[in-house]
C-alpha cells in the first residue's frame, strides 16, 4: 500500500505525456486512495495497539485493603452478585445454636454517645433517629441520676411480633427480632405494642439514597432504608454472622457493653475484649432486666449504676456538643 | 478582642488536654523490647498495625489520620516518636478515650512488633534491647500438650522442650488456660506455673457449657514470652456440660409463624372461618330452595 502511494507521488511529479490520460488518472486516483487507505489503516492499527497496551483496557483498577492501586485482568474478574433471596432466607433463619445476649453496665456509661453514632452510621440513620439511645434516668428525687443506653430488648416473648399483621417483624432462632422492610406496610401496630419504645418509624425519605442505589436489601442491616416502614436495633446481625461484636458494642470507649452467647454462658466486653461468665457477671453485680413483670423476657440485661466510674454531668443538648 | 477570645479557647483546650494526661509509670517507660528490631519484626508489626491501628492512625508518615478529638497522632510524627519504647508499650496496654486498650487482644510480643514497625519511620532511632534478652530461659521452643484428668476433674498441661532431640520437662513457666467462646477467650482458673515435671493442673468449672456432646475448645498460652518465647496449644476436650438447647423459635407461641402458632388458635380460627362460610353456604342453599319451590308452582 505504501508502495502504491510512493508510485502515485512519483507519477504526480512527472506530468507530461498528453495521451489518453486514463492510465495516469487511474494511477493518480488509485494512488490517492491508497495513500488515504494506508494512513487510515495505520492509524487504526496503532490505535488498536495502543488500546491493547494502555492501562485500563483489559485491566480493571482495584484499590486493595492496604491502599495500593493494582490492575487486575478483566478475564479473571467475577462480579459478586448478592442474592436478595439468599439474604432474606439467611436473615429469617438466624445463626444456629446461639442465643445472643447483651449486658449493659450502667456504672461505666458517661454518655459518650459513640455507640449511637456508630449505629447510625451503619444503618444509615439521621442524627435524630435512634436504634439505641442514652436516656437520663433518676428513680426518685433523692436518688442519683445516671445514663441508660436502651437498645431493642430482643424479647423472647415479643409483643411486637405477635401484633404484626403481615409477618414483617419476626423472631429468629438465635433470639434476635428483626424487621423485613420489604414486607412492612407501616401500620405501626408494633410501635404501639412495644413497651420499651424501641422502634422508630421512617417519616422521611432515607438519608442515604444515591450510594444505596442498586444495593440489594439486607434484612440483617435494614439497608437501604425505606420511607414509611419501621426500623429498630438489630443486634448488628450482619456483624454477628462474621463473628464480630455489634457496632455499638465495639464503638464504646468506656467498656459499657458486654455481648455474648447465652448458650455458651459467656459475654465479651466490647472495649477491653475480656470475656466473662454471663451467669457470674449477673450474679455478682445484681443484674436486672427492664420491666420483667410484663413477661416479655428481654435478652438485654442491665448492671446497676453503683460505684459509678464517672461523675454525672448532664449536657443540656448532648447532640450539639459532640 | 477576637485575639483574646482565641487565646482563651487555646488555654481552655490545653487545660482539657492536660486534664486527661496519659500517665506512664517511670518503671514502665524504661521498659525495653526483649528482642532486637529487624526487618522481619517490622514486617510482622506492619500486619498487626494495618489490622488494629491504621483505621485511626493512618499510614505512618502520610498524615492521613482520622479526625477525632484528640487527634490520633501519625505514627511517624515527632510527638509519637518522642515516646520511649516502654511508654509506647504502656500506652498500647492502657488505652485512653477512643483509643482502646490492647491488653487482652494483642500479646506483649505483638505490641513490641508494632513498636518495631513504628520505629522504622524514625531514622534517628537507635534501639536499646532489654537485658536479659529473649531466650534467656534455659528452655526454648516449648511445646504444650493438653489433656483432661477425669479422676481429679482437672485440665492438665504438659510443657516440654526438645534438648538434643529428647523431650525435657519445662519447669517454672507460667501458663494461662482459656476456653474459646463465640466472641473471645474465656479465662479458666488462674495463671499457674509448671512444676518440676513440667506439669500444670487447672481447676475446671463443672458447669461450663460445651457443644452438643460437651466438647470445649481449649487454648493454653505461655505468659512469660520474654524468657521462653511464644508458645500456645489448642485442644478440643470433652470437659463441658453437653448443651443442646432448642432454637428459640421451636416452641408454639402467639408470635410464632403459622406452623408454630398455638393449637387452640389454629382450631379457633379454622372453626370461625368454617362457621362464617357455612352460614353463607346455608343461606345460598335456602335461597336456592325458595327459588325451586317458586318455579314448581
Amino acid at each position: 500500500m505504501s508502495q502504491n502511494s510512493k508510485d502515485a507521488s512519483h507519477d504526480h511529479d512527472h506530468p507530461g505525456h498528453d495521451s489518453t490520460n486514463s492510465r495516469r488518472d487511474f494511477f493518480k486516483n488509485f494512488g490517492l486512495f491508497g495513500a488515504v487507505a494506508a494512513a487510515g489503516g495505520a492509524a487504526v492499527y496503532t490505535g488498536y495497539k495502543y488500546e491493547e497496551t494502555k492501562p485500563g483496557a483489559n485491566f480493571v483498577r482495584v484499590l486493595t485493603a492496604d491502599n495500593r492501586i493494582i490492575e487486575v485482568p478483566k478475564e479473571g474478574f467475577k462480579d459478586i452478585k448478592v442474592d436478595l433471596n439468599q439474604l432474606q432466607k439467611q436473615g429469617r433463619e438466624g445463626l444456629k445454636g446461639h442465643r445472643f445476649v447483651m449486658v449493659i453496665d450502667l456504672a461505666k456509661c458517661r454518655n459518650a454517645r459513640k455507640c449511637i453514632t456508630a449505629c447510625q452510621g451503619a444503618h444509615h440513620l439521621r442524627p435524630h433517629e435512634y436504634h439505641i439511645n442514652t436516656l437520663v434516668m433518676q428513680e426518685s428525687e433523692n436518688t442519683a441520676p445516671y445514663f441508660m443506653p436502651k437498645p431493642c430488648q430482643h424479647c423472647d416473648n415479643p409483643p411486637c411480633v405477635a401484633v404484626c399483621p403481615v409477618d414483617a417483624t419476626f423472631k429468629r432462632q438465635d433470639g434476635i427480632v428483626l424487621i423485613d422492610n420489604e414486607r412492612c406496610i407501616g401500620c405501626r401496630f408494633c410501635i404501639a405494642a412495644c413497651p420499651y419504645s424501641a422502634r422508630l418509624f421512617h417519616w422521611e425519605e432515607p438519608l442515604v439514597v444515591e450510594a444505596d442505589k442498586g444495593t440489594p436489601y439486607n434484612i440483617e442491616l435494614n439497608v437501604p432504608q425505606r420511607k414509611g416502614t419501621i426500623s429498630k436495633c438489630l443486634f448488628s446481625s450482619d456483624r454477628l454472622r462474621e463473628g464480630k461484636l455489634p457496632y455499638c458494642v465495639s464503638a464504646c470507649p468506656n467498656g459499657v457493653y458486654y455481648f455474648g452467647d447465652e448458650n455458651q454462658d459467656s459475654v465479651t466486653n466490647g472495649t477491653t475484649k475480656e470475656t466473662f461468665r454471663l451467669s457470674e457477671l449477673l450474679k455478682v453485680n445484681a443484674g436486672y432486666q427492664l420491666m420483667p413483670e410484663l413477661g416479655t423476657k428481654p435478652r438485654v440485661y442491665y448492671l446497676p449504676a453503683k460505684n459509678r466510674l464517672f461523675e454525672f454531668k448532664e449536657d443540656k443538648d448532648p447532640v450539639q456538643s459532640i | 478582642m477576637k485575639r483574646y477570645f482565641i487565646l482563651l479557647i487555646i488555654v481552655l483546650f490545653s487545660m482539657q488536654l492536660s486534664a486527661q494526661e496519659w500517665v506512664v509509670a517511670p518503671a514502665e517507660a524504661a521498659l525495653k523490647s526483649p528482642f532486637a528490631f529487624t526487618d522481619s519484626t517490622r514486617k510482622a508489626g506492619e500486619v498487626i498495625y494495618v489490622a488494629n491501628c491504621k483505621s485511626c492512625h493512618g499510614d505512618p508518615g502520610k498524615n492521613n489520620v482520622i479526625q477525632l478529638v484528640p487527634i490520633p497522632p501519625d505514627a511517624a510524627s515527632v510527638k509519637m516518636q518522642a515516646n520511649t519504647d516502654g511508654a509506647l508499650h504502656s500506652k498500647l496496654i492502657q488505652g485512653r478515650g477512643a483509643m482502646p486498650s490492647f491488653k487482652n487482644t494483642l500479646s506483649s510480643t505483638d505490641l513490641w512488633r508494632v513498636i518495631s514497625f513504628m520505629r522504622g519511620f524514625n531514622p534517628k532511632y537507635v534501639q536499646e534491647v532489654a537485658v536479659p534478652t529473649i531466650g534467656s530461659a534455659s528452655a526454648q521452643n516449648v511445646s504444650i500438650k493438653l489433656n483432661w484428668n477425669k479422676t481429679s476433674g482437672q485440665v492438665e498441661a504438659l510443657l516440654t522442650s526438645l534438648k538434643e532431640n529428647i523431650a525435657q520437662p519445662v519447669a517454672g513457666a507460667e501458663v494461662k488456660l482459656f476456653a474459646k467462646r463465640f466472641f473471645g477467650n474465656l479465662p479458666i482458673d488462674e495463671a499457674r506455673k509448671s512444676d518440676a515435671l513440667g506439669k500444670v493442673s487447672f481447676n475446671f468449672p463443672k458447669d461450663l457449657p460445651g457443644d452438643s456432646i460437651g466438647n470445649v475448645q481449649l487454648v493454653v498460652k505461655l505468659t512469660d514470652e520474654v524468657a521462653f518465647g511464644e508458645a500456645s496449644a489448642e485442644a478440643n476436650l470433652t470437659v463441658g456440660v453437653p448443651t443442646n438447647r432448642p432454637a428459640l423459635t421451636d416452641q408454639r407461641s402467639m408470635w410464632g409463624v403459622l406452623e408454630k402458632s398455638p393449637v387452640w388458635l389454629i382450631f379457633a380460627y379454622v372453626l370461625a372461618v368454617l362457621t362464617a362460610w357455612g352460614f353463607i353456604a346455608y343461606v345460598v342453599l335456602q335461597i336456592r330452595a325458595i327459588y325451586r319451590a317458586g318455579s314448581k308452582e
